[in-house]
């Protein structure tokens, strides 16, 4: 049967044939009335006579543009998303727990941490009542000294972290986009990350003396230049979408393409290589402190180590409690690190 | 109807015939496909049908998320690991597909059912050369070794019309191009010699005329080798030119199967009607196109009644309720529309429709009190291009990507370039807006040059005046800022507003002026769909009060149901702020609806620019007549009779006659030397 046949025996019913012709020139440009929406809308159209659900429905051009989901805001999700890591939340519990039990342990403990009398006498003292995590080589009480340098070594560690993913990510960005500093930058990394760092953190401990502070920022000094480099090798890949031409249209100046187009992109890598850096932080102050380079004087997790390494295989519990302590914090900063990253992506937003 | 029109006409209804008595040879009956996402249920395919006759092409037409990939995709046994078949049968060759396992997979997929997918670019593996990848194909499905199979493939290579054959075998697949690669694909998939060829959108990602050539090339083997095809697209004009039988989905369902005259000159489902009349092609100069509102349905909520009740203008209130059954229209064609219930009010098609039988293609008649720019003796430059030359790179790798291109764009016109990728088309919008610098030349905006070292105040100026829409709505937009953001950044980066208010108030008008609703400013780009986020890009241009815009293929990347709005858009606003635009574009038939002047880029150089209707009517240089004749046409009569015309660059010879750019008619300038003018002279009879 042909198009036209067909038409006519449409046309032969005695009904009259509608036109389905709108004037596109009229149509969604009046403004919209309240009107009923949704569900009460669904209700009204159920309760129609069959005659009257088959006439034309009225027809509302905002309805065809509303879109699918609402009250959306990124931290929200982001919080959300990594509650439902109930691993990565517990750690961070626990890790909270234990971040304050270090202020309140020193003022339950029978010694100052900072004012230990050798004993020789009392020297490798197992877990009592008195010493409750014992004595070490020299007879001092192991309980505040523990404490004493988790705190030390977190905050230490943290802060150290903080520090070089700050200068890292700002001097990363600016790596990474511009392409004129490329070069500049290229070299300088190449420059610094050739010279041993073993032998520069020495000429510091040499040069400014031991401190805890001097070697965080010797510490920063090093590791931002890691950072960096991942940084500008993510830009890379974000540098020239085309969201970054269209700021670069508007005349959008650099600090706000960095902070605004490049830097959200980066949050999640940002977060995780944070984490995953304090673990590695108390590590190698472990190393530090290994070669002297640490003022012995506060107690961290990494001289503790060192000291027991000598007598751990007859004295285990020396080695014990630091290795626990430091297990844990690298276990959490793991897993918060890998979760909060992942709810830090909004492709996991739904 | 012409003669050859009526010739196709006959041949559609033999088909027809040769269908209703055959059995088909794969049955899919209410096949649901769900896919789990981050917990949550995505019903992809919701219980769709479709009959496959052998020796058919039968085109599947959809939106982006429609499932009409999913769909072909459960045919052979390729579904995403998340997804599964959770309902209906698939019944070929005495199987049912849906419960085969790995094992019996490999005796169907690749021997009995191929599969072409989109991208040629990363369906190759780029460490073996391409002719190690279709003998391994060969021995695999054909079970030749050694000598015997390498013939095979260089012979599959000749056949899918690669030249020197023997020579590309041990070539590696970054030594071809998009379309080469593709004729590659396609050889690996043939030459298992299937019964079904599934391709899914094999030409989208490749230019007009690489895409006539392969569409030519389907055809020509499955005459060859009796195949069955079944061609996925969202182009309408490719559907025209392939498909025997089209089958139309939306969100997740067939909603329309019948055979291609059917479909394209008597369709009866409303989503059918929007598609076909949203059609650039079909519109009028100077009117709105009708397009459809709104974005296709989110899959992973329930849906009621008819998934497209929401955009529908002729929604009936049933369609909000219930979901319609299929109603036959012939014996050949059905439709899932309540419109062709009894109880409904009985309907005429709308009359866009009925000009798709008219519409030729060519001319859309001329008329005479048409307007023509270049007789306006009142019309001011707004940018003047001379002898712009950019180039990339430096040294031997110095690569020259626009060269001594000469052009005035006139104050509230709409310049068209096209020209087919890598012909420097988007270098040139970039270099207007000074993102790409230019090696030499000059640019003015209103007689002032804008390029080299000018004042910061002249900078702003035409920061302010020269703004820039982006190809693909997706990559666009930041998607870690708020749609607020986003369209405030120009206000922000030059504090344009005078206090917090002003610039909210000045957001909220610019979105409405793109048809957004103001609360969408407080949402992630992500939640929109890519109409909607290209209005966004709109609006981002707009707040600044631009006076020219270069938009750069604004609607190339979005479906063809959307493409309507975004052209209705711009020509509204060009309307309402006298604004200019430079369209950049690939494909001819969009432009002739949008543009007054157009002008074609090859490699680099313009070659030929007119004004719209002139350059349809009298193409004058070889690679203007080669676009024309590539551009798909939404008519399966006459696209299927079509001549495609080649473009050899090697027809110029300019070794002696140094070419020139010359206005061979008021208005009408070309590209070549004095013995070529001459021949458009004589073609032109004067």
């Amino acid at each position: 049967m042909s198009a036209e046949k067909r038409r006519k025996s449409v046309q032969e019913l005695e009904e009259p044939v509608v036109k389905l012709d709108i004037d596109y020139s009229k149509v969604d440009t009046e403004p919209e009335k309240e009107r009923p929406m949704g569900r009460e809308h669904l209700a009204a159209r159920a309760m129609m006579p069959e005659k009257q659900l088959f006439e034309f429905a009225e027809y509302h051009a905002q309805d065809a543009e509303r879109i699918g989901y609402s009250n959306y805001s990124y931290w929200k999700s982001v919080w959300a998303n990594f509650l439902r890591k109930k691993a990565a939340l517990v750690m961070a519990i626990v890790f909270f727990a234990l971040f304050i039990f270090t202020f309140i342990a020193p003022m339950i403990s029978k010694y100052d941490a900072h004012n230990l009398r050798v004993e020789t006498k009392l020297a490798f003292t197992y877990p009592n009542r008195e010493f409750w995590f014992g004595t070490d080589n020299l007879g001092r009480d192991y309980w505040s000294q523990v404490w004493t340098a988790t705190r030390t070594s977190i905050i230490l560690s943290v802060s150290v972290s903080l520090g070089q993913i700050f200068v890292g990510v700002i001097i990363g960005l600016i790596w990474g986009y511009v392409r004129k500093l490329d070069r500049f930058f290229t070299e300088l990394y190449n420059f610094i990350d050739n010279i041993p760092t073993i032998i520069y953190m020495t000429l510091i401990a040499l040069m400014i003396g031991k401190s805890t502070l001097v070697m965080g920022i010797a510490m920063i000094a090093f590791y931002w230049l890691g950072t960096a480099r991942n940084v500008r090798n993510l830009v890379f890949m974000y540098r020239d979408r085309e969201y970054n031409l269209a700021s670069r249209c508007l005349g959008t100046r650099l600090g706000r393409i960095l902070s605004k187009n490049i830097f959200p992109y980066l949050v999640s890598v940002i977060i995780l290589r944070l984490a995953l850096s304090i673990p590695g932080i108390i590590a190698y102050e472990t190393t530090l402190s290994y070669l002297g380079l640490l003022d012995v004087s506060t107690p961290s997790l990494g001289i503790l180590l060192r000291n027991s390494r000598s007598y751990f295989l007859d004295y285990p519990y020396l080695l014990i409690f630091p290795a626990a302590i430091v297990s844990l914090i690298t276990i959490t900063f793991y897993l918060v690190g890998n979760a909060f990253s992942d709810a830090c992506d909004p492709r996991n937003h739904v | 109807m012409s003669e050859v029109s009526r010739l196709n006409a006959v041949d559609f209804e033999a088909r027809a015939k040769q269908v209703l008595s055959q059995l088909p040879i794969l049955t899919a009956k209410e096949v649901e496909v769900t896919f789990s996402l981050r917990g949550q249920k995505l019903t992809a395919i919701r219980r769709a049908s479709l009959e496959l006759y052998e020796g058919e092409t039968l085109a599947i037409v959809g939106e982006s998320g429609s499932g009409k990939s999913v769909f072909t995709k459960c045919f052979v046994g390729m579904l995403d690991k998340n997804g599964s078949i959770t309902h209906g049968s698939i019944e070929y060759d005495g199987m049912d597909l849906t419960q085969l396992t790995e094992k019996d997979w490999l005796k169907v997929r690749g021997r009995k059912i191929a599969m072409v997918t989109q991208d040629p670019m990363t369906s190759l593996n780029p460490l073996k050369t391409v002719g190690k990848q279709i003998q391994e194909s060969v021995e695999l499905h054909q079970g030749l070794r050694g000598k015997a199979a390498k013939a095979e493939a260089i012979r599959m290579l000749e056949a899918v019309g690669i030249p020197e054959p023997e020579r590309r075998y041990h070539q590696y697949p970054h030594e071809f191009s998009g379309g080469m690669r593709q004729r590659v694909v396609i050889a690996i998939a043939v030459a298992c010699k299937p019964q079904i060829l599934i391709c899914d959108e094999p030409t989208t990602a490749l230019d007009v005329t690489i895409q006539a050539q392969i569409l030519d090339l389907i055809r020509k083997l499955q005459r060859e080798q009796h195949m069955t095809i079944i061609y996925i697209t969202h182009d309408l004009g490719v559907v025209a030119n392939v498909a025997d039988r089209v089958a139309v989905m939306y969100a997740g369902q067939v909603i329309e199967i019948g055979m291609a005259n059917e479909i394209f000159f008597d369709p009866w489902h409303p989503y059918t009607w929007a598609l076909l009349s949203a059609l650039p092609q079909l519109g009028v100069k100077g009117e709105k196109l009708p397009a459809i509102d709104g974005t296709p349905p989110n899959l992973f909520n329930k849906i009621k009644g008819d998934a497209f009740a929401p955009r529908n203008k002729h929604a009936l209130n049933i369609d909000f309720l219930e979901e319609p059954p299929m109603y036959d229209v012939t014996a050949t064609h059905q439709v899932k529309a309540w419109l062709r219930d009894p109880r409904a009010p009985k309907v005429e098609q709308p009359s866009a429709i009925k000009l798709l039988e008219k519409q030729d293609g060519r001319s859309q008649g001329t008329d005479p009190n048409a307007y023509h720019p270049h007789l306006d003796p009142n019309r001011e430059p707004l940018i003047e291009v001379k002898n712009m030359q950019v180039t990339f790179g430096s040294g031997r790798k110095k690569f020259v990507a626009v060269d001594d291109v000469n052009f005035t764009i006139f104050k509230g016109e709409t310049f068209a370039l096209v020209g087919e990728s890598g012909s420097g088309k988007t270098t040139i919008g970039r270099a207007l807006v000074r993102i790409n610098p230019i090696t030499a030349g000059d640019v003015y905006l209103k007689g002032n040059k804008i390029n080299g070292k000018i004042s910061k105040q002249q900078d702003i100026n035409v920061i302010r005046s020269c703004q820039m829409i982006f190809q693909d709505p997706m990559a666009s937009l930041n998607e870690r800022a708020k749609v607020d953001y986003i369209v405030s950044e120009g206000l922000l980066n030059y504090h344009l507003y005078k206090d917090e208010k002003d610039r909210q108030d000045k957001v909220q008008n610019a979105l409405e002026e793109v048809g957004l609703l103001p609360e969408f400013s407080s949402r992630f780009p992500h939640e929109f769909s890519g109409g909607q986020r290209q209005r966004i890009g709109i609006a981002r241009a707009l707040i600044m009060q631009p006076e020219f815009i270069v938009a750069d293929e604004p609607i190339s990347a979005l479906d063809v149901s959307i493409r309507a709005q975004v052209l209705n858009l711009l020509n509204d606003l060009k309307k309402k702020r006298g604004l200019t635009y430079m369209f950049i574009a690939h494909d001819l038939s969009v432009v002739r609806f949008i543009s007054d002047r157009i002008a074609v880029i090859h490699k680099g150089r313009i070659v030929e620019l007119a004004e719209a209707e002139e350059l349809f009517l009298h193409p004058l240089h070889p690679y203007t007549q080669a676009l024309l004749s590539a551009v798909p046409n939404p008519n399966p009569y006459l696209e299927r009779t079509k001549k495609l015309l080649v473009y050899d660059p090697s027809v110029h010879d300019y070794s002696v006659d140094k070419p020139v750019w010359e206005e061979i008619l008021p208005g009408h300038f070309i590209y070549g030397n004095a013995p070529e003018l001459d021949g458009y002279r004589k073609a032109l009879n004067i």
